[in-house]
């Protein structure tokens, strides 16, 4: 170990003290058709270039490096010829010229190669115009960062026009700095790190409570154990958000499933197992308008979320006014075979759209706005395919509580909701108040399958993932209750989440079960219920 | 004299709404009570409360002097001796009209009478409410005010010590409810306490010895029908001009 | 309930099942051109009638319907195919290859035993007693029922689909079981076998019903119609209907478990697919069909509806789905008590579909 820290000690030294020196590019052709040596010689010399030298020199030095490492340089007696992305070229004046028959092509030793590499690897970084080279040459440096100079990935940082690639650029320096000789270096970059606290961090500050500084350094052992606390407590916060976060996008996902359920169920006493066929027809609907606008508006169809909303929710609620008015109407008095009927209706829906469509996955374009994420707190990303369904279960939310409480149809909701007999009695159009009523919750479902759509595979089968779990939200929530719906959603969303990572997706959906059974021994009529007098 | 079911300042919440706000009712053995009130005056819940269908949030039920039934289950009062129709007749659309009275003189899942004993009864009641030629029809084919008497033919055959009657008359017509009046008339008896809730009062005025008036869930008055009739407040609330 | 000296479509029924029964057992001796292949079909639409008795007692004559039914219909299809899997493997010397793949040598501690059939039967009927009676216990407690209780049995069927799903719990997961040699020391494949057990299923079903038209006949049955009826009324005359519920709840998962024992044999495979809710509702289907709270509806609507889906897989298998989605529409709008209106219709009394479709149903 003290072996290694020593030879890496002479290693930095080395490249320190070559860079230094001006660049003599005569010179430094010479070693290159030196011996074994000497090329080691040249290569740390090429890395003193890309970390200080100037833009000239670099941009001089750059296609060189790359033709040693792909045996494109060859030696005879007038010097050195590099064959070049610009066709074969004296090394030194650029000038194009072939080499002579008798030439030589140097041969790297492992040793001299992989100085090289990195030479090469700095240049690149250095004075590529290619992104994705320069990104891959990070990606190669990383690997020694420990043994290149600082300046490197200073200046490479500073010069960086792209975002991503200069924080990680950062990061490969900070990583770098953390295993420098000079402590005071180590211990600023200790603080440097700890600003952003995740796993990544913590793999990197971790392994130094091995280190021999650890032990005979008391103020680095003293950074160290600083940093390790700062950095568990900032994941352990991000983790918690992270769940919260999970947990509600889930539940948002569930409460969009199950809202349209919830307000036919209220109203009717009828359980929709149709719903996430619903739900699938809106994420087709979904898909149909992403194909129309890829064909007369390619323009646009990267909101295609955005304009299929009244589609999805249309198409949806269409069907379902024409299921309440052929079928349940005929069957209010009689729950349980609503269930039956309503099956039959989603046998129907899933075997047509599978014969239509095929039962392949459909491919749905992931527009920008839900690409990507902002990191917050550890390893909390705030992703934004989360926070729009998150937020598209937020605006349904106030949509269809306005609806419910506003205006007329909702009053109307409300009263058959409450008294049936009573609401027909006083002159409310009960029938069609149902139909309205069951289109609104189809439409919901519609609206589901459109936020599910980015995030889930959309084929025939996707309803049937969903509709359990909404069953067990209107179970919990109680009969006919938005504010039931959305607090039995979180629940159950945030306990599923939580339960998943300790043991498993099924132990978590049987747990939940559990819990809703107990549950109902303590409120058997979920949590919300509108209690009264036997009728 | 014994008070058959004390009702002890009892009160019941639906959600925010109070439809029993305190109510305390003694009724006695030997007694015909009618309750009478307008709708939501919370004469059925009342009866809920004591049949052990919806609970109390404060208050006692006390049936007999010592037995405390505000925590029993439905089956648990009625086997107690506390029975009840409802105000819907609800009787069982599958079984004809003598299984109905079988079930009501069984009166509970374990056999209390002997097969002897129980036809018996069953004869005996079925004469009683006057259903005798109809035994064996499904009870569903009924008239409605043969289901009423079905149903208080149903309550009545386990000799409860306390039967509370909900809308006995609604739905009658006059001389089916003049024989209604015959049947509660002979069902009194000493050691028997019966409870009418009912809207037609010339009915109450034939059957009841007192008369209690609800209002929105308190007692308004209690007393004979005649002194009903004169109080002010009862007309105002309930019987009108 | 008609007395049973009296009930002739019961008799007719009951005469027919067991005229099946001895047509099987005769052909065993004597050729009657009764094929494996064919028995072994009967066998199952048997199977089939027996778990639709089962789902029939609860809802046609309790108003209980349960969408998870199929869970007890796995419970002791599960069972049986571990009894067969223990005497398989004394044939073959090596544990089942969904073992063989988790790395298992031997046989985990619960499959002990299950190579005696009776205690087979009796792990099946306990465990099936266990679930049944402690999720019945709790639903019928808080007075959770209709739609409630049917969606939670559901919820129930889907999560232990879910869990046999997994692979290591020791019950074949994805794959399930199969790869059965020998049924009580007899190669199972054999037609003798195969006939046998077809006909041990129609006795059985015949036992099954004549035990459920036996008690809908007593007193017990009476109170079980009334508790449908209007449970609340029957509390209020001093009915423990707890008690009662659970008692045929009980009843009816044990009969499912029969079911699935005799089932799971003559398919020769049992996977957590049996346990999806579809098969659970498809249950509620055939006895819809067949004519809820009418014993032979419930073996004629099984039967046929699965005949039908027999020859039809074979047939035209995208069509399936869409003439049962269409039967059930059929049954529902237009004639509420199945097959069994249809025959009314027919038979005694000539009354226009409408009248029928507005006939108070069974709640």
């Amino acid at each position: 170990m003290r072996r290694l820290f020593l030879i890496l000690l002479f290693l930095s030294a080395a490249v320190g003290s070559s860079t230094a020196a001006e660049l003599d590019r005569a010179e430094l052709i010479d070693r290159l058709c030196g011996d074994a040596a000497a090329l080691g010689e040249a290569g740390r010399s090429l890395m003193g270039v890309a970390a200080e030298g100037s833009t000239a020199d670099r941009a001089w030095a750059a296609p060189i490096a790359r033709a040693m490492m792909d045996r494109k340089l060859t030696c005879d007696g007038a010097g050195a010829v590099a064959i070049t992305a610009d066709g074969s070229r004296d090394a030194l004046s650029g000038a194009p010229r072939t080499a002579a028959e008798s030439g030589r092509s140097p041969l790297l030793s492992l040793k001299n190669r992989s100085v090289f590499e990195m030479a090469d690897a700095a240049l690149a970084l250095r004075s590529s115009s290619d992104l994705g080279r320069r990104a891959a040459a990070l990606r190669t440096l990383e690997r020694q960062a420990v043994t290149l100079p600082e300046l490197l990935f200073e200046s490479a940082a500073a010069e960086e026009s792209d975002p991503v690639l200069r924080a990680q650029i950062s990061a490969v320096a900070e990583a770098a700095a953390l295993n420098s000789v000079d402590p005071a270096k180590r211990i600023a970059a200790l603080q440097r790190i700890a600003a952003t606290p995740d796993r990544r961090a913590l793999a990197k500050v971790g392994p130094l409570t091995k280190d021999p500084a650890y032990a005979a350094d008391p103020a680095f052992k003293g950074a160290v154990d600083a940093t390790v606390r700062k950095i568990e407590r900032g994941i352990k916060i991000g983790d918690v958000l992270a769940t919260l976060y999970n947990g509600l996008s889930f539940a948002s996902i569930l409460f969009m499933a199950a809202i349209g359920l919830a307000v036919i169920f209220g109203l009717m006493g009828v359980i929709n197992l149709a719903q996430g066929e619903l739900i699938m027809i809106g994420a087709y609907a979904t898909w149909l308008v992403q194909e129309a606008l890829q064909r007369f508006a390619p323009a646009l169809t990267e909101y295609y979320l955005i304009i299929a909303a009244p589609v999805a929710f249309l198409v949806t609620a269409t069907i379902g006014i024409a299921l309440e008015a052929v079928l349940l109407r005929h069957l209010y008095r009689r729950p349980l075979m609503s269930l039956l009927a309503t099956w039959a209706v989603s046998l129907f829906l899933i075997n047509i759209v599978r014969v239509t469509f095929g039962t392949q996955n459909l491919n749905l374009v992931t527009p920008f706005y839900v690409t990507g994420g902002v990191p917050v707190i550890g390893d909390f990303i705030f992703t934004w395919n989360r926070m729009f369904a998150i937020a598209f279960a937020a605006v349904t939310l106030g949509l269809t509580w306005s609806l419910i409480r506003l205006t007329p149809l909702g009053l109307n909701i409300r009263a058959v909701t409450q008294n049936r007999t009573m609401a027909g009695c006083i002159g409310i159009p009960v029938r069609r108040v149902d139909m309205l009523a069951f289109g609104l919750g189809s439409g919901l479902a519609g609206l589901a399958g459109l936020a599910l759509a980015p995030i889930y595979s959309v084929n025939p089968q996707m309803g049937q993932n969903f509709i359990i779990d909404s069953f067990m939200v209107v179970v919990l929530g109680g009969v006919g209750t938005i504010v039931g719906t959305v607090v039995a959603a979180l629940g159950i969303g945030q306990v599923n989440v939580l339960i998943e990572p300790l043991w498993g997706a099924v132990a978590a959906k049987v747990i939940v079960l559990l819990m809703i059974i107990a549950f109902l021994q303590w409120r058997p009529e979920g949590l919300f219920a509108i209690k009264g007098r036997r009728k | 004299m014994a008070v058959a079911l004390l009702i002890d300042a009892v009160t019941v919440e639906f959600g925010s709404f109070r439809a029993i706000d305190g109510l305390s009712l003694a009724i006695d053995f030997g007694e015909v009570r009618a309750v009478i009130g307008p709708n939501g005056a919370g004469k059925t819940t009342m009866l809920d409360v004591a049949s052990g269908i919806t609970r109390a949030k404060q208050g006692r039920v006390i049936f007999d002097d010592a037995i405390d039934i505000t925590r029993s289950s439905e089956s648990d009062i009625a086997r107690a001796g506390v029975r009840r129709k409802f105000q819907k007749p609800s009787i069982f659309e599958g079984l004809d009209v003598r299984q109905h009275i079988a079930i009501g003189a069984q009166g509970g899942l374990r056999r209390t009478l002997s097969s002897y004993a129980l036809a018996q009864r069953v004869d005996d009641v079925l004469a009683e409410v006057g259903l005798a030629d109809l035994a064996l029809r499904p009870a569903s084919e009924l008239a409605h005010g043969q289901k009423q008497w079905l149903e208080i033919g149903m309550v009545l055959a386990s000799q409860p010590k306390v039967l509370m009657l909900d809308e006995p008359v609604a739905g009658l017509t006059d001389e089916e409810t003049e024989r209604t009046v015959a049947l509660v008339r002979k069902l009194r008896r000493p050691d028997r306490a019966i409870v009418v809730v009912e809207h037609d009062m010339d009915f109450v005025e034939q059957i009841a010895d007192r008369v209690t008036a609800l209002h929105e869930g308190r007692t308004l008055f209690e007393g004979s029908m005649q002194d009903a009739r004169a109080d002010a407040r009862v007309v105002e609330v309930y019987l009108g001009r | 309930m008609k007395p049973l000296a009296s009930d002739h479509p019961f008799q007719i029924l009951l005469a027919v099942v067991l005229a099946v029964a001895a047509l099987l057992a005769v052909s065993m001796v004597t050729p009657l051109g009764i094929s494996a292949y064919l028995a072994n079909a009967i066998g199952q639409l048997a199977a089939f009638a027996v778990l639709a008795l089962a789902l029939d007692l609860i809802w046609g004559y309790l108003g209980i319907l349960s969408l998870g039914h199929g869970l007890f219909f796995g419970i002791g299809g599960y069972v049986v195919a571990m009894h067969l899997l223990r005497h398989s493997s004394e044939v073959t010397g090596r544990v089942p290859d969904f073992m063989q793949f988790m790395g298992w040598s031997s046989y985990p501690f619960y499959w002990a035993g299950l190579d005696f059939f009776p205690y087979a039967l009796l792990v099946a009927a306990v465990v099936t007693v266990l679930i049944s009676g402690v999720f019945g216990y709790v639903s019928f407690r808080s007075r959770v029922d209709g739609v409630y209780f049917a969606i939670i049995t559901q919820a129930l069927v889907y999560v232990a689909m879910l869990l046999m799903f997994r692979n290591d719990t020791g019950f074949g997961g994805n794959n399930g079981m199969t790869g059965f040699l020998v049924l009580f020391g007899w190669p199972i494949g054999g037609s003798g076998v195969v006939i046998a057990m077809a006909v041990v299923s129609v006795l059985l079903l015949a036992a099954v019903l004549l035990g459920c038209r036996l008690l809908l006949g007593s007193n017990f049955g009476v109170l079980m119609i009334a508790t449908r009826d209007d449970e609340v009324r029957l509390r209020t005359l001093g009915y423990e209907t707890l008690r009662l519920k659970l008692a045929v709840w009980c009843l009816s998962a044990l009969i499912a478990a029969l079911a699935g024992m005799l089932y799971v044999p003559q398919v020769g495979i049992i996977n957590p697919r049996l346990l999806s809710p579809e098969l659970s509702l498809e249950i509620a289907v055939w006895v819809a069909i067949g004519g809820r709270g009418h014993l032979i509806g419930a073996v004629i609507g099984a039967m046929s509806v699965n005949a039908l889906k027999f020859w039809l897989s074979a047939a035209a298998p995208e069509l399936w789905p869409f003439i049962l989605s269409g039967l059930i529409v059929l049954v529902v709008l237009v004639f509420p008590n199945g097959l069994v209106d249809l025959a009314k219709l027919k038979l005694t009394r000539p009354m226009g579909i409408k009248r029928l479709a507005s006939e108070p149903e069974l709640r």
